[in-house]
């Protein structure tokens, strides 16, 4: 068992145990180069909740909730992991790129959570984070 | 009669003042130098002959060892092992060795992807890679002599500490307080890697090796306090980990080391004083028996890791001649300790403390300030002094035995502190902590102090704008050299403290300084350049690497970026 509950936390009702869930479709990455100019036939992920203010607030409490919090800080302002509220993506921002990133992890450190989360549940993060709205002038720092 | 002759020859290679053998220059873990040749009259001439960059980004914490004239170096993640030859010009790499570690161990460092550092023995330059596992390297040729696996990075534990060797034992322990882990250490064979023995720091007495035969701390009574201290199977993702530093006494023959924070970081999730982690243990080499530990803060409620070096001393204490070890902790206080028994005979803060009045002597416990106290249930509790950062981090002191005196880098913040109930949840971080920072009193975040441990009492400070982050290094030249966040390597008078040198590096120091005599006959100063090894302190614009992470400034240092940004660089002087 992957999850061990130490403390009461209600949103561990939206977790089901990932067998019965089946795999996401593969996806292509629109930010990357496409050899020859063709992008590979591949299908994509769309949030079916995008815009959805509930989910958004669901997802804030899943992201404590699963300990994204822990490396990503409050606010998803950056930690041990980068900052998701900058609108800069190191893997992709659009809904499939943000859903892989945590339905399957990223190599540096970014535990993936389609173990532990449902599709569902996934959604309602990438609905949280997406409501993020950068700095007016992130690129720039003067003194 | 072989153990004997082995101490006399490790004793005889940690006193040559000439090279660097271990990562705190000795067992005592003092760095403190002999070597005089730079001294307070002619530092000021003192210029940079070398520098090089490692090729890594990271917090370069820890320091080089020169032994045989070469100097070897070891990097952050990816943990490169590089051989400086000394005798040439321009001291050119010997051989560099390159080890595969997993990248998984990036998303399992809590703070920043740090190495403290290597330990030479028996002709092998013995280290840890991040991803949990330890090495050794043929310090002739650079060929891997053995590879263990210490740790498992996908529980969350993490080694980036330096290993100590005594005798044919390589002592190594695990990082993850922030992960939830059970800390412990292990001791390696020498010749062959091979795990012989695990003590863990939480949890029954015959896992803690604490027996009853051997087992006497100076406080606590009673069967299994690392088991009983916690609520049942708490102590099981206890944290307790072990990352900062090791020291050993070869007269009682015993290492010393500290433990970090429990897990996690709502103490209302975990009830009980927690044993044994916020604590000093002391053990036996060999197999790893605990003789005594005692605990520094018991139920800890504001993440006061006590990992700092646990530095030995003989100090003329009340008027008796006492073996101590002096330790300063995060939590503010600096202890005085009998190194035998335990015993506390000094503890008073060497940094602004509110979260305790004092520490009471007689039990060996804080008297703690109840409107400090955090938890779930008490919402955001303001103005607790010191931070989680500590009164001082991992940065280690210096001892001289010469003035008498340690020299302290110190951080001066203080916090609020909130928490909240936080699921166990493997591979993937166990804390549930917002806590800002606020500058400490006088408004300076940080200070080098000369410390007496005798008395517990503060001789002078240098105010420094930013946290001190680097480690000390005393000489008998009359110096303390340390370096500052804001990229500046500094020498200073040891008796008063005066400014004597400066000279900026590149990046924030949080490296320490080393020094040897090189094949010139010149005494030489080394220090890694490399902000970082913590992620407070990667705030903002300091770190420039990823196009895809921009972050706001810390409230406490918004200008830090406008002084530094990463960069790993090592860097060498001389007269």
């Amino acid at each position: 068992m992957a999850v061990r509950v130490v403390a009461a936390a209600p949103l561990l009702a939206l977790v089901v145990t990932s067998a019965q869930q089946p795999p996401p479709p593969s996806v292509r990455y629109e930010q990357h180069v496409f050899a020859g100019g063709n992008p590979p036939p591949a299908g994509t992920l769309e949030n079916p909740l995008a815009g959805d203010k509930r989910a958004a607030a669901d997802g804030e409490k899943l992201f404590s909730a699963f300990n994204c919090d822990g490396c990503h800080a409050l606010g998803a302002v950056g930690g041990q992991g980068p900052s998701l509220a900058d609108g800069r993506w190191r893997y992709g921002g659009a809904d499939g790129a943000i859903f892989q990133s945590i339905y399957y992890g990223r190599p540096r450190g970014m535990p993936a959570f389609g173990g532990v989360l449902p599709p569902e549940a996934i959604w309602r993060l990438v609905t949280y984070l997406q409501t993020l709205t950068p700095a007016t002038d992130p690129a720039t720092v003067s003194w | 009669m072989i153990a004997s002759t082995l101490l006399v020859v490790i004793l005889a290679q940690s006193a040559t003042p000439d090279q660097w053998t271990m990562p705190a220059k000795d067992y005592s873990a003092t760095r403190y130098s002999a070597l005089a040749q730079i001294n307070a009259s002619n530092v000021r001439r003192l210029r940079a002959t070398w520098s090089f960059s490692t090729g890594v980004l990271a917090g370069h914490e820890g320091q080089p060892l020169v032994v045989n004239q070469t100097m070897y170096v070891v990097t952050p993640y990816p943990n490169v092992l590089y051989a400086f030859d000394l005798t040439q010009e321009g001291y050119p790499l010997r051989w560099k060795y390159r080890p595969n570690v997993d990248a998984v161990a990036i998303g399992m460092a809590c703070c920043d992807v740090v190495n403290r550092g290597a330990f030479f023995a028996d002709g092998k330059i013995v280290y840890n890679l991040l991803d949990g596992h330890t090495v050794a390297i043929d310090a002739a040729t650079g060929k891997q002599v053995w590879n263990t696996q210490v740790a498992d990075i996908r529980q969350g534990e993490s080694t980036p500490m330096a290993p100590l060797v005594v005798r044919d034992r390589v002592i190594v322990g695990t990082a993850g307080g922030e992960y939830g882990v059970r800390g412990w250490v292990k001791g390696l064979d020498l010749a062959t890697g091979r795990i012989l023995w695990t003590a863990y720091n939480a949890g029954p007495d015959a896992e803690v090796l604490a027996r009853p035969e051997t087992f006497k701390p100076f406080y606590d009574t009673g069967p299994s306090l690392g088991e009983k201290t916690w609520p049942p199977d708490g102590w099981k993702h206890g944290g307790a980990p072990v990352w900062g530093w090791l020291s050993y006494d070869p007269a009682l023959d015993l290492f010393y080391y500290g433990t970090g924070n429990p897990a996690p970081y709502n103490a209302e999730q975990r009830p009980g004083d927690n044993k044994w982690a916020t604590s000093v243990l002391a053990r036996r080499p060999a197999d790893g028996a605990l003789v005594w530990a005692y605990q520094f803060t018991p139920a800890d409620n504001w993440d006061y890791d006590s990992v700092q070096e646990m530095i030995l001393a003989d100090l003329k204490v009340k008027g008796r001649t006492r073996k101590v070890l002096v330790h300063f902790d995060k939590n503010g206080f600096a202890y005085t300790i009998d190194r035998a028994t335990g015993e506390v005979l000094v503890a008073e803060p060497y940094v602004v403390v509110n979260w305790a009045k004092r520490v009471d002597l007689k039990t060996g416990r804080p008297e703690v300030d109840p409107a400090k106290l955090t938890g779930a249930s008490r919402g955001s509790v303001k103005d607790i002094c010191p931070t989680l950062e500590g009164g001082k981090n991992q940065q280690p002191a210096a001892y001289s035995p010469r003035t008498g005196l340690f020299y302290v880098p110190t951080n001066n913040m203080c916090m609020d502190y909130q928490t909240t109930p936080t699921t166990y949840i493997v591979g993937t971080p166990f804390i549930g902590l917002n806590a800002p920072y606020k500058p400490g009193p006088g408004g300076n975040l940080g200070a080098l102090i000369a410390w007496n441990a005798a008395a517990g009492k503060q001789v002078w400070a240098i105010r420094e704008k930013y946290p001190v982050w680097s480690g000390a290094l005393a000489t008998a030249g009359g110096l303390v050299f340390y370096g500052t966040l804001d990229g500046w390597f500094k020498a200073v008078d040891a008796k008063t403290g005066s400014a004597l040198w400066k000279f900026k590096v590149g990046s924030g120091v949080v490296g320490n300084p080393i020094t040897f005599t090189g094949p010139d006959g010149k005494q030489h100063l080394a220090v890694y350049a490399g902000i970082g090894g913590d992620w407070a302190l990667l705030a903002g614009d300091v770190r420039s690497d990823d196009p895809a992470d921009v972050r706001p400034p810390l409230s406490v240092m918004p200008d830090i970026a406008r002084h530094t940004s990463l960069g790993g660089i090592v860097w060498l002087f001389a007269l």
